[in-house]
Protein backbone atom coordinates (compact mmCIF):
# COMPACT_ATOMS: atom_id res chain seq x y z
CA UNK A 1 0.00 0.00 0.00
CA UNK A 2 1.81 3.09 -1.22
CA UNK A 3 -0.15 5.50 0.98
CA UNK A 4 1.92 4.39 3.95
CA UNK A 5 4.82 6.49 5.10
CA UNK A 6 8.42 5.84 4.18
CA UNK A 7 8.99 5.21 7.87
CA UNK A 8 6.67 2.20 7.68
CA UNK A 9 8.71 0.73 4.83
CA UNK A 10 11.92 1.40 6.73
CA UNK A 11 10.64 -0.51 9.77
CA UNK A 12 9.26 -3.37 7.70
CA UNK A 13 12.39 -3.68 5.57
CA UNK A 14 14.69 -3.56 8.58
CA UNK A 15 12.70 -6.27 10.30
CA UNK A 16 12.64 -8.38 7.14
CA UNK A 17 16.41 -8.19 6.94
CA UNK A 18 16.93 -9.38 10.51
CA UNK A 19 16.63 -13.15 10.37
CA UNK A 20 17.02 -13.80 14.08
CA UNK A 21 13.91 -13.47 16.24
CA UNK A 22 15.86 -12.40 19.31
CA UNK A 23 17.49 -9.65 17.26
CA UNK A 24 14.10 -8.49 15.97
CA UNK A 25 12.90 -8.39 19.55
CA UNK A 26 15.91 -6.29 20.52
CA UNK A 27 15.30 -4.01 17.52
CA UNK A 28 11.87 -3.15 18.95
CA UNK A 29 13.43 -2.53 22.36
CA UNK A 30 15.96 -0.18 20.75
CA UNK A 31 13.17 1.79 19.08
CA UNK A 32 11.43 2.04 22.45
CA UNK A 33 14.59 3.25 24.16
CA UNK A 34 14.92 6.04 21.61
CA UNK A 35 11.56 7.47 22.65
CA UNK A 36 12.30 10.06 25.32
CA UNK A 37 10.03 11.26 28.10
CA UNK A 38 10.02 14.74 26.63
CA UNK A 39 8.58 13.36 23.38
CA UNK A 40 5.32 12.82 25.23
CA UNK A 41 5.45 15.00 28.34
CA UNK A 42 3.88 13.95 31.61
CA UNK A 43 0.91 16.39 31.36
CA UNK A 44 -0.24 14.51 28.26
CA UNK A 45 -0.30 11.17 30.05
CA UNK A 46 -3.86 11.52 31.24
CA UNK A 47 -6.96 9.37 31.08
CA UNK A 48 -8.25 11.30 28.04
CA UNK A 49 -5.48 9.73 25.99
CA UNK A 50 -5.23 6.38 27.76
CA UNK A 51 -6.14 3.19 25.93
CA UNK A 52 -7.93 0.96 28.40
CA UNK A 53 -7.39 -2.76 28.54
CA UNK A 54 -3.65 -2.77 27.84
CA UNK A 55 -1.23 -4.72 30.04
CA UNK A 56 0.97 -1.65 30.27
CA UNK A 57 -0.29 1.91 29.99
CA UNK A 58 -0.56 3.31 26.47
CA UNK A 59 -1.47 6.89 25.60
CA UNK A 60 -2.41 7.95 22.05
CA UNK A 61 -3.06 11.46 20.69
CA UNK A 62 -4.57 12.21 17.28
CA UNK A 63 -3.90 15.62 15.71
CA UNK A 64 -5.88 16.38 12.54
CA UNK A 65 -4.29 18.72 10.00
CA UNK A 66 -5.67 19.19 6.48
CA UNK A 67 -7.98 16.21 7.10
CA UNK A 68 -4.98 14.00 7.79
CA UNK A 69 -4.45 12.21 11.09
CA UNK A 70 -1.10 12.47 12.86
CA UNK A 71 -0.70 10.12 15.80
CA UNK A 72 1.72 10.33 18.67
CA UNK A 73 1.88 7.94 21.57
CA UNK A 74 3.72 6.72 24.63
CA UNK A 75 3.87 3.82 27.05
CA UNK A 76 5.42 3.20 30.44
CA UNK A 77 7.00 -0.03 29.14
CA UNK A 78 9.87 0.05 26.67
CA UNK A 79 8.76 -2.75 24.36
CA UNK A 80 5.27 -1.31 24.05
CA UNK A 81 6.83 2.15 23.65
CA UNK A 82 8.70 0.75 20.64
CA UNK A 83 5.55 -0.74 19.20
CA UNK A 84 3.62 2.49 19.76
CA UNK A 85 6.39 4.45 18.02
CA UNK A 86 6.31 2.08 15.05
CA UNK A 87 2.53 2.22 14.80
CA UNK A 88 2.11 5.97 15.22
CA UNK A 89 4.86 6.96 12.77
CA UNK A 90 3.87 4.30 10.25
CA UNK A 91 0.20 5.17 10.11
CA UNK A 92 0.34 8.96 10.46
CA UNK A 93 -0.42 11.43 7.68
CA UNK A 94 -3.41 9.48 6.35
CA UNK A 95 -6.96 10.62 5.74
CA UNK A 96 -9.87 8.89 7.40
CA UNK A 97 -10.58 6.92 4.22
CA UNK A 98 -6.95 5.89 3.89
CA UNK A 99 -6.89 4.73 7.50
CA UNK A 100 -9.84 2.45 6.80
CA UNK A 101 -7.83 0.78 4.03
CA UNK A 102 -5.10 -0.39 6.39
CA UNK A 103 -5.43 -4.07 7.06
CA UNK A 104 -4.00 -6.40 9.63
CA UNK A 105 -1.42 -7.62 7.09
CA UNK A 106 0.23 -4.18 7.16
CA UNK A 107 0.55 -4.43 10.92
CA UNK A 108 1.82 -7.99 10.69
CA UNK A 109 4.73 -6.83 8.53
CA UNK A 110 5.94 -4.96 11.59
CA UNK A 111 7.24 -8.26 12.89
CA UNK A 112 4.52 -9.61 15.09
CA UNK A 113 6.26 -12.96 15.06
CA UNK A 114 8.65 -11.82 17.79
CA UNK A 115 5.77 -10.80 20.02
CA UNK A 116 3.44 -12.60 22.35
CA UNK A 117 -0.15 -12.99 21.26
CA UNK A 118 -1.21 -10.45 23.84
CA UNK A 119 1.03 -7.78 22.26
CA UNK A 120 -0.09 -8.74 18.77
CA UNK A 121 -3.66 -8.16 19.92
CA UNK A 122 -2.54 -4.86 21.44
CA UNK A 123 -1.14 -3.69 18.12
CA UNK A 124 -4.36 -4.64 16.32
CA UNK A 125 -6.32 -2.76 18.98
CA UNK A 126 -4.12 0.26 18.35
CA UNK A 127 -4.89 0.06 14.63
CA UNK A 128 -8.62 -0.15 15.42
CA UNK A 129 -8.25 2.93 17.62
CA UNK A 130 -6.60 4.83 14.74
CA UNK A 131 -9.43 3.83 12.43
CA UNK A 132 -12.10 4.82 14.93
CA UNK A 133 -10.47 8.18 15.50
CA UNK A 134 -10.37 8.60 11.74
CA UNK A 135 -14.05 7.72 11.37
CA UNK A 136 -15.13 10.34 13.91
CA UNK A 137 -12.80 13.02 12.56
CA UNK A 138 -10.39 12.94 15.48
CA UNK A 139 -10.79 13.56 19.18
CA UNK A 140 -9.48 11.84 22.26
CA UNK A 141 -9.24 8.14 22.94
CA UNK A 142 -11.58 8.74 25.87
CA UNK A 143 -14.20 10.19 23.53
CA UNK A 144 -14.36 6.84 21.77
CA UNK A 145 -15.16 5.21 25.07
CA UNK A 146 -17.89 7.70 25.92
CA UNK A 147 -19.51 7.42 22.51
CA UNK A 148 -19.43 3.67 22.85
CA UNK A 149 -17.84 3.15 19.45
CA UNK B 1 -0.08 -32.50 60.92
CA UNK B 2 1.29 -29.02 60.51
CA UNK B 3 3.33 -29.01 57.32
CA UNK B 4 4.35 -25.38 57.36
CA UNK B 5 8.13 -25.31 57.19
CA UNK B 6 10.07 -22.12 57.71
CA UNK B 7 12.84 -21.11 55.35
CA UNK B 8 15.39 -21.36 58.13
CA UNK B 9 14.52 -24.96 58.86
CA UNK B 10 14.89 -25.90 55.20
CA UNK B 11 18.35 -24.41 54.77
CA UNK B 12 20.95 -26.87 55.78
CA UNK B 13 18.62 -29.82 55.91
CA UNK B 14 19.44 -32.89 53.89
CA UNK B 15 16.00 -32.94 52.31
CA UNK B 16 17.40 -31.69 49.00
CA UNK B 17 19.32 -34.93 48.70
CA UNK B 18 16.32 -37.04 49.71
CA UNK B 19 14.21 -35.56 46.94
CA UNK B 20 15.57 -36.56 43.54
CA UNK B 21 14.42 -33.64 41.43
CA UNK B 22 16.19 -34.88 38.31
CA UNK B 23 14.21 -38.09 38.43
CA UNK B 24 11.03 -36.13 39.12
CA UNK B 25 11.66 -33.91 36.08
CA UNK B 26 11.59 -36.99 33.87
CA UNK B 27 7.94 -37.44 34.84
CA UNK B 28 6.96 -34.16 33.14
CA UNK B 29 7.18 -34.47 29.36
CA UNK B 30 6.49 -30.79 28.72
CA UNK B 31 9.71 -29.79 30.47
CA UNK B 32 11.78 -31.47 27.77
CA UNK B 33 10.83 -28.96 25.10
CA UNK B 34 12.67 -25.95 23.77
CA UNK B 35 11.17 -22.46 23.50
CA UNK B 36 12.81 -19.87 21.24
CA UNK B 37 15.63 -22.36 20.82
CA UNK B 38 16.30 -22.52 24.55
CA UNK B 39 15.41 -25.22 27.03
CA UNK B 40 12.27 -24.34 28.94
CA UNK B 41 12.51 -23.02 32.49
CA UNK B 42 8.99 -23.10 33.83
CA UNK B 43 8.49 -20.72 36.75
CA UNK B 44 4.76 -20.15 36.40
CA UNK B 45 3.40 -23.05 38.42
CA UNK B 46 1.57 -20.61 40.68
CA UNK B 47 -0.71 -19.89 37.74
CA UNK B 48 -1.01 -23.51 36.67
CA UNK B 49 1.33 -26.41 37.23
CA UNK B 50 2.54 -28.84 34.58
CA UNK B 51 1.27 -32.40 34.54
CA UNK B 52 3.21 -35.58 35.23
CA UNK B 53 2.86 -38.46 32.79
CA UNK B 54 0.73 -40.42 35.27
CA UNK B 55 -1.92 -37.70 35.18
CA UNK B 56 -1.88 -37.53 31.39
CA UNK B 57 -2.11 -41.33 31.26
CA UNK B 58 -4.95 -41.48 33.77
CA UNK B 59 -7.06 -39.03 31.78
CA UNK B 60 -6.30 -40.83 28.53
CA UNK B 61 -7.03 -44.22 30.06
CA UNK B 62 -10.36 -42.94 31.33
CA UNK B 63 -11.38 -41.77 27.87
CA UNK B 64 -9.96 -44.84 26.14
CA UNK B 65 -11.27 -47.59 28.38
CA UNK B 66 -14.05 -46.72 30.80
CA UNK B 67 -15.40 -43.21 30.20
CA UNK B 68 -19.11 -42.82 30.69
CA UNK B 69 -21.38 -40.51 32.61
CA UNK B 70 -21.30 -41.22 36.33
CA UNK B 71 -24.11 -42.08 38.75
CA UNK B 72 -27.31 -43.91 37.86
CA UNK B 73 -25.95 -45.51 34.69
CA UNK B 74 -27.44 -48.92 33.98
CA UNK B 75 -24.40 -50.36 32.29
CA UNK B 76 -20.91 -51.63 32.93
CA UNK B 77 -18.94 -48.56 31.86
CA UNK B 78 -21.01 -46.18 33.92
CA UNK B 79 -20.59 -48.34 37.00
CA UNK B 80 -16.83 -48.59 36.43
CA UNK B 81 -16.52 -44.85 35.82
CA UNK B 82 -18.63 -44.06 38.87
CA UNK B 83 -16.46 -46.32 41.00
CA UNK B 84 -13.27 -44.66 39.78
CA UNK B 85 -14.76 -41.19 40.19
CA UNK B 86 -16.01 -41.78 43.73
CA UNK B 87 -12.75 -43.48 44.64
CA UNK B 88 -11.01 -40.19 43.91
CA UNK B 89 -13.40 -38.35 46.21
CA UNK B 90 -12.29 -40.69 48.99
CA UNK B 91 -8.64 -40.14 48.04
CA UNK B 92 -9.12 -36.38 48.20
CA UNK B 93 -10.68 -36.76 51.65
CA UNK B 94 -7.72 -38.83 52.75
CA UNK B 95 -5.21 -36.37 51.24
CA UNK B 96 -6.63 -33.38 53.11
CA UNK B 97 -7.60 -35.50 56.13
CA UNK B 98 -11.30 -34.72 55.88
CA UNK B 99 -13.47 -36.81 58.22
CA UNK B 100 -15.29 -38.38 55.29
CA UNK B 101 -15.63 -38.20 51.51
CA UNK B 102 -19.03 -36.64 52.18
CA UNK B 103 -17.17 -33.47 53.14
CA UNK B 104 -15.62 -33.21 49.69
CA UNK B 105 -17.61 -31.27 47.11
CA UNK B 106 -16.36 -31.43 43.55
CA UNK B 107 -16.37 -28.03 41.85
CA UNK B 108 -14.79 -26.62 38.72
CA UNK B 109 -12.20 -24.49 40.52
CA UNK B 110 -11.37 -22.84 43.80
CA UNK B 111 -13.17 -19.80 42.41
CA UNK B 112 -16.35 -21.83 42.17
CA UNK B 113 -15.71 -23.30 45.62
CA UNK B 114 -15.66 -19.81 47.14
CA UNK B 115 -18.65 -18.64 45.13
CA UNK B 116 -20.54 -21.73 46.26
CA UNK B 117 -20.00 -20.81 49.89
CA UNK B 118 -20.95 -17.18 49.23
CA UNK B 119 -24.12 -18.05 47.38
CA UNK B 120 -25.33 -20.82 49.69
CA UNK B 121 -23.95 -20.40 53.21
CA UNK B 122 -23.65 -16.66 52.76
CA UNK B 123 -27.17 -16.09 51.51
CA UNK B 124 -28.67 -18.30 54.19
CA UNK B 125 -26.70 -17.20 57.22
CA UNK B 126 -25.63 -13.59 56.60
CA UNK B 127 -27.80 -10.54 57.10
CA UNK B 128 -27.51 -6.77 56.96
CA UNK B 129 -24.67 -5.48 59.13
CA UNK B 130 -22.80 -8.78 59.38
CA UNK B 131 -19.11 -8.59 58.63
CA UNK B 132 -16.73 -10.67 56.54
CA UNK B 133 -13.00 -10.24 57.00
CA UNK B 134 -10.59 -10.79 54.12
CA UNK B 135 -6.92 -9.88 53.96
CA UNK B 136 -5.15 -7.31 51.80
CA UNK B 137 -3.38 -10.19 50.07
CA UNK B 138 -6.42 -11.89 48.61
CA UNK B 139 -6.83 -13.03 45.04
CA UNK B 140 -9.85 -11.42 43.40
CA UNK B 141 -11.61 -14.79 43.69
CA UNK B 142 -11.68 -14.32 47.46
CA UNK B 143 -12.78 -10.68 47.32
CA UNK B 144 -15.39 -10.26 44.62
CA UNK B 145 -17.82 -13.00 45.77
CA UNK B 146 -18.00 -11.27 49.15
CA UNK B 147 -18.37 -7.83 47.57
CA UNK B 148 -21.32 -9.22 45.64
CA UNK B 149 -22.89 -10.15 48.97
CA UNK B 150 -22.19 -6.64 50.22
CA UNK B 151 -24.34 -5.34 47.41
CA UNK B 152 -27.02 -8.00 47.64
CA UNK B 153 -27.32 -8.50 51.40
CA UNK B 154 -25.90 -5.37 52.97
CA UNK B 155 -23.07 -7.19 54.70
CA UNK B 156 -19.75 -5.42 55.14
CA UNK B 157 -16.37 -6.62 53.89
CA UNK B 158 -13.54 -5.60 56.18
CA UNK B 159 -9.87 -5.86 55.31
CA UNK B 160 -7.12 -7.27 57.50
CA UNK B 161 -3.90 -5.36 56.93
CA UNK B 162 -0.39 -6.47 56.07
CA UNK B 163 2.88 -4.65 56.64
CA UNK B 164 5.35 -3.54 53.98
CA UNK B 165 7.14 -6.88 54.12
CA UNK B 166 3.91 -8.71 53.36
CA UNK B 167 3.38 -10.08 56.85
CA UNK B 168 -0.19 -10.59 57.98
CA UNK B 169 -0.75 -8.32 60.99
CA UNK B 170 -2.33 -10.58 63.56
CA UNK B 171 -2.92 -7.83 66.12
CA UNK B 172 -4.75 -5.68 63.62
CA UNK B 173 -6.78 -8.69 62.57
CA UNK B 174 -7.66 -9.33 66.20
CA UNK B 175 -8.86 -5.75 66.49
CA UNK B 176 -11.17 -6.19 63.51
CA UNK B 177 -12.95 -9.15 65.06
CA UNK B 178 -16.23 -8.32 66.79
CA UNK B 179 -19.62 -9.92 67.38
CA UNK B 180 -20.72 -8.91 63.88
CA UNK B 181 -17.91 -10.94 62.31
CA UNK B 182 -19.53 -13.99 60.76
CA UNK B 183 -16.86 -15.13 58.34
CA UNK B 184 -13.11 -14.84 57.93
CA UNK B 185 -12.10 -15.66 54.36
CA UNK B 186 -8.35 -15.62 53.81
CA UNK B 187 -5.75 -17.22 51.67
CA UNK B 188 -3.40 -19.77 53.16
CA UNK B 189 -0.49 -18.55 51.02
CA UNK B 190 -0.34 -15.28 49.08
CA UNK B 191 -0.23 -15.97 45.35
CA UNK B 192 1.81 -12.78 44.86
CA UNK B 193 4.10 -12.48 47.87
CA UNK B 194 4.41 -16.11 48.91
CA UNK B 195 3.55 -15.15 52.48
CA UNK B 196 2.35 -18.09 54.56
CA UNK B 197 -0.37 -16.68 56.77
CA UNK B 198 -0.60 -17.63 60.48
CA UNK B 199 -3.65 -19.71 59.69
CA UNK B 200 -3.96 -21.57 62.96
CA UNK B 201 -3.96 -18.38 64.97
CA UNK B 202 -6.42 -16.77 62.56
CA UNK B 203 -8.78 -19.71 62.88
CA UNK B 204 -8.56 -19.83 66.66
CA UNK B 205 -9.23 -16.11 66.97
CA UNK B 206 -12.12 -16.23 64.51
CA UNK B 207 -13.72 -19.22 66.20
CA UNK B 208 -13.38 -17.56 69.60
CA UNK B 209 -15.53 -14.78 68.15
CA UNK B 210 -18.02 -17.30 66.75
CA UNK B 211 -17.07 -16.69 63.11
CA UNK B 212 -16.61 -19.36 60.46
CA UNK B 213 -13.34 -19.56 58.52
CA UNK B 214 -12.88 -20.20 54.82
CA UNK B 215 -9.37 -20.83 53.53
CA UNK B 216 -8.38 -20.26 49.94
CA UNK B 217 -5.94 -23.13 49.60
CA UNK B 218 -5.13 -22.65 45.92
CA UNK B 219 -1.48 -21.91 46.66
CA UNK B 220 -1.23 -23.49 50.08
CA UNK B 221 -2.01 -27.12 49.37
CA UNK B 222 0.52 -27.38 46.54
CA UNK B 223 3.45 -26.18 48.61
CA UNK B 224 2.76 -27.67 52.01
CA UNK B 225 -0.26 -29.99 51.88
CA UNK B 226 -3.11 -29.56 54.30
CA UNK B 227 -4.82 -31.22 57.24
CA UNK B 228 -8.24 -29.63 57.47
CA UNK B 229 -9.07 -31.25 60.80
CA UNK B 230 -5.84 -30.13 62.37
CA UNK B 231 -6.43 -26.61 61.10
CA UNK B 232 -10.08 -26.80 62.19
CA UNK B 233 -11.17 -24.60 59.27
CA UNK B 234 -14.84 -24.61 58.31
CA UNK B 235 -14.24 -24.43 54.56
CA UNK B 236 -11.17 -25.16 52.47
CA UNK B 237 -11.05 -24.66 48.72
CA UNK B 238 -8.40 -25.72 46.25
CA UNK B 239 -8.01 -26.26 42.57
CA UNK B 240 -6.72 -29.29 40.69
CA UNK B 241 -4.63 -27.65 38.01
CA UNK B 242 -2.22 -26.03 40.45
CA UNK B 243 -1.77 -29.41 42.15
CA UNK B 244 -0.39 -31.01 38.97
CA UNK B 245 -3.85 -32.22 37.98
CA UNK B 246 -6.10 -31.25 35.07
CA UNK B 247 -7.78 -27.89 34.73
CA UNK B 248 -11.52 -27.66 35.22
CA UNK B 249 -11.74 -29.37 38.60
CA UNK B 250 -11.69 -27.93 42.08
CA UNK B 251 -12.65 -28.98 45.58
CA UNK B 252 -14.59 -27.49 48.43
CA UNK B 253 -14.15 -29.08 51.82
CA UNK B 254 -16.75 -28.22 54.42
CA UNK B 255 -17.28 -29.37 57.96
CA UNK B 256 -20.17 -31.86 58.15
CA UNK B 257 -22.53 -29.71 60.19
CA UNK B 258 -21.80 -26.67 58.05
CA UNK B 259 -22.39 -28.45 54.74
CA UNK B 260 -25.55 -30.11 56.07
CA UNK B 261 -27.02 -26.72 56.95
CA UNK B 262 -26.37 -25.23 53.51
CA UNK B 263 -29.02 -25.08 50.80
CA UNK B 264 -28.20 -26.25 47.26
CA UNK B 265 -26.01 -24.16 44.99
CA UNK B 266 -27.11 -24.75 41.42
CA UNK B 267 -30.21 -26.73 40.48
CA UNK B 268 -30.17 -29.53 37.98
CA UNK B 269 -29.58 -33.22 37.53
CA UNK B 270 -27.65 -35.33 40.02
CA UNK B 271 -28.32 -33.06 43.01
CA UNK B 272 -31.96 -34.02 43.59
CA UNK B 273 -33.75 -36.85 45.37
CA UNK B 274 -37.05 -36.31 43.62
CA UNK B 275 -38.37 -33.69 41.25
CA UNK B 276 -42.03 -32.94 40.78
CA UNK B 277 -44.08 -29.85 40.07
CA UNK B 278 -45.56 -30.16 43.53
CA UNK B 279 -42.12 -30.01 45.17
CA UNK B 280 -38.51 -31.07 44.74
CA UNK B 281 -36.22 -32.58 47.32
CA UNK B 282 -32.44 -32.58 47.36
CA UNK B 283 -29.69 -35.07 48.10
CA UNK B 284 -27.46 -34.91 51.12
CA UNK B 285 -24.01 -33.27 50.81
CA UNK B 286 -21.82 -33.44 48.86
CA UNK B 287 -24.09 -34.35 45.92
CA UNK B 288 -26.54 -31.60 46.82
CA UNK B 289 -23.94 -29.12 45.57
CA UNK B 290 -23.03 -30.94 42.37
CA UNK B 291 -25.69 -30.24 39.76
CA UNK B 292 -25.19 -31.59 36.27
CA UNK B 293 -22.50 -33.80 34.82
CA UNK B 294 -19.32 -33.29 36.84
CA UNK B 295 -15.80 -32.93 35.38
CA UNK B 296 -15.36 -36.71 35.22
CA UNK B 297 -12.02 -37.18 33.48
CA UNK B 298 -10.61 -34.19 35.31
CA UNK B 299 -11.47 -35.77 38.65
CA UNK B 300 -9.81 -39.00 37.52
CA UNK B 301 -6.72 -36.96 36.61
CA UNK B 302 -6.79 -35.15 39.93
CA UNK B 303 -6.80 -38.52 41.67
CA UNK B 304 -3.64 -39.48 39.80
CA UNK B 305 -2.06 -36.13 40.70
CA UNK B 306 -2.83 -36.60 44.37
CA UNK B 307 -1.39 -40.11 44.35
CA UNK B 308 1.69 -38.69 42.61
CA UNK B 309 2.41 -35.89 45.09
CA UNK B 310 1.47 -38.07 48.04
CA UNK B 311 3.94 -40.66 46.74
CA UNK B 312 6.68 -38.06 46.65
CA UNK B 313 5.63 -36.83 50.08
CA UNK B 314 4.34 -33.33 50.72
CA UNK B 315 7.00 -32.79 53.37
CA UNK B 316 9.71 -33.68 50.83
CA UNK B 317 8.16 -31.41 48.21
CA UNK B 318 7.91 -28.58 50.70
CA UNK B 319 11.51 -28.97 51.84
CA UNK B 320 12.76 -29.12 48.26
CA UNK B 321 10.85 -25.99 47.28
CA UNK B 322 11.96 -24.09 50.36
CA UNK B 323 15.55 -24.99 49.54
CA UNK B 324 15.01 -23.52 46.07
CA UNK B 325 13.35 -20.46 47.57
CA UNK B 326 16.33 -19.84 49.83
CA UNK B 327 18.79 -20.34 46.97
CA UNK B 328 16.85 -18.07 44.60
CA UNK B 329 16.35 -15.40 47.26
CA UNK B 330 20.07 -15.33 48.01
CA UNK B 331 21.00 -15.15 44.32
CA UNK B 332 18.44 -12.47 43.50
CA UNK B 333 19.30 -10.35 46.51
CA UNK B 334 22.86 -10.27 45.19
CA UNK B 335 21.76 -8.67 41.90
CA UNK B 336 22.01 -4.89 42.01
CA UNK B 337 18.68 -3.22 41.35
CA UNK B 338 16.53 -6.29 42.01
CA UNK B 339 13.85 -5.78 44.62
CA UNK B 340 12.03 -8.82 45.97
CA UNK B 341 8.44 -7.86 46.74
CA UNK B 342 7.34 -9.86 49.75
CA UNK B 343 9.84 -10.46 52.52
CA UNK B 344 7.75 -12.32 55.05
CA UNK B 345 9.55 -14.64 57.43
CA UNK B 346 7.51 -17.67 56.40
CA UNK B 347 7.14 -17.94 52.66
CA UNK B 348 6.25 -20.56 50.10
CA UNK B 349 8.32 -20.83 46.93
CA UNK B 350 6.92 -17.76 45.20
CA UNK B 351 9.10 -14.73 44.43
CA UNK B 352 7.66 -11.50 43.12
CA UNK B 353 10.26 -9.01 42.03
CA UNK B 354 11.04 -5.79 40.21
CA UNK B 355 14.16 -4.47 38.53
CA UNK B 356 14.78 -0.83 39.34
CA UNK B 357 14.29 1.42 36.33
CA UNK B 358 12.34 -1.12 34.30
CA UNK B 359 8.72 -2.01 33.73
CA UNK B 360 7.76 -5.51 34.89
CA UNK B 361 6.14 -6.28 31.53
CA UNK B 362 9.43 -5.58 29.78
CA UNK B 363 11.33 -7.76 32.22
CA UNK B 364 8.93 -10.67 31.81
CA UNK B 365 9.13 -10.33 28.01
CA UNK B 366 12.94 -10.51 28.04
CA UNK B 367 12.82 -13.46 30.45
CA UNK B 368 10.41 -15.19 28.10
CA UNK B 369 12.81 -14.75 25.17
CA UNK B 370 15.43 -16.45 27.35
CA UNK B 371 13.12 -19.42 27.77
CA UNK B 372 12.17 -18.47 31.32
CA UNK B 373 8.40 -18.53 31.82
CA UNK B 374 7.16 -16.21 34.56
CA UNK B 375 3.96 -14.26 35.12
CA UNK B 376 3.59 -10.50 35.19
CA UNK B 377 0.96 -8.01 36.23
CA UNK B 378 -1.27 -7.65 39.24
CA UNK B 379 -1.78 -11.41 39.55
CA UNK B 380 -5.51 -10.93 40.19
CA UNK B 381 -4.65 -9.04 43.36
CA UNK B 382 -5.22 -5.40 42.47
CA UNK B 383 -5.96 -4.28 46.05
CA UNK B 384 -2.59 -5.72 47.08
CA UNK B 385 -0.87 -3.82 44.27
CA UNK B 386 -2.62 -0.63 45.44
CA UNK B 387 -1.45 -1.31 48.99
CA UNK B 388 2.14 -1.72 47.79
CA UNK B 389 1.91 1.19 45.35
CA UNK B 390 2.84 -0.98 42.37
CA UNK B 391 1.39 -1.49 38.89
CA UNK B 392 2.52 -5.08 38.94
CA UNK B 393 5.37 -7.46 39.58
CA UNK B 394 7.19 -10.23 37.80
CA UNK B 395 6.44 -13.46 39.62
CA UNK B 396 8.58 -16.57 39.60
CA UNK B 397 6.64 -19.40 41.20
CA UNK B 398 8.37 -22.72 41.77
CA UNK B 399 7.00 -26.21 41.54
CA UNK B 400 8.25 -29.58 42.66
CA UNK B 401 10.07 -30.07 39.31
CA UNK B 402 12.21 -26.93 39.45
CA UNK B 403 15.88 -27.24 40.25
CA UNK B 404 18.85 -25.02 41.01
CA UNK B 405 19.66 -24.80 37.29
CA UNK B 406 16.28 -23.12 36.82
CA UNK B 407 17.26 -20.55 39.44
CA UNK B 408 20.59 -19.97 37.70
CA UNK B 409 18.82 -19.51 34.36
CA UNK B 410 16.42 -17.04 35.99
CA UNK B 411 19.31 -15.08 37.43
CA UNK B 412 21.10 -15.04 34.06
CA UNK B 413 17.91 -13.91 32.32
CA UNK B 414 17.52 -11.08 34.84
CA UNK B 415 21.05 -10.02 33.94
CA UNK B 416 20.08 -10.06 30.26
CA UNK B 417 16.99 -7.97 31.03
CA UNK B 418 19.14 -5.40 32.78
CA UNK B 419 21.53 -5.31 29.82
CA UNK B 420 18.76 -4.82 27.30
CA UNK B 421 16.42 -2.53 29.17
CA UNK B 422 18.68 -0.21 31.14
Amino acid sequence: MNILSGQYEDYADALDMIDDEDMRFEYIIDIGKKVKDEDFPEPLRIDDHLMHGCMSRVWIIDEVRDNKHFFTGFSDAIIVKGLVAMMTTSFSGLTADELQEIGTEQVRRLNLGALTTQRQVGMMTMLETFKKLGSVGGGTVASLRTTGI
Amino acid sequence: MNKVVSIDSAIGSNSMEAFDVERVRQDFPILKQMVYGKSLVFLDSGASAQKPQVVIDAVRECYETYYSNVHRGAHFLSQRCTDEYEKVRAEIADFINAPSENNVVITSSVTESINLVAQTWGRKFLKVGDEIIVSEMEHHANIVPWQMLETELGVKVRVAAIDDRGEFLLDEFRALLNPKTKLVAVTEVSNVLGTILPIKEIIQLAHAQGAKVLLDGAQGIVHQGVDVQDLDCDFYGFTGHKLYGPSGVGVLYGKPDVLNAMPPYQGGGDMIEKVSFSGTTFKEPPHRFEAGTPPIAQVIGLGAAIRYVAGLGMDNISAHELGLLAYATEKMNAIEGVQIVGQAKDKAAIISFLIEGTHPFDVAAVLDRQGVATRVGHHCAEPLMDRLGLVGTVRASFGLYNNSDDVDRLVAAIGKAKDLLL
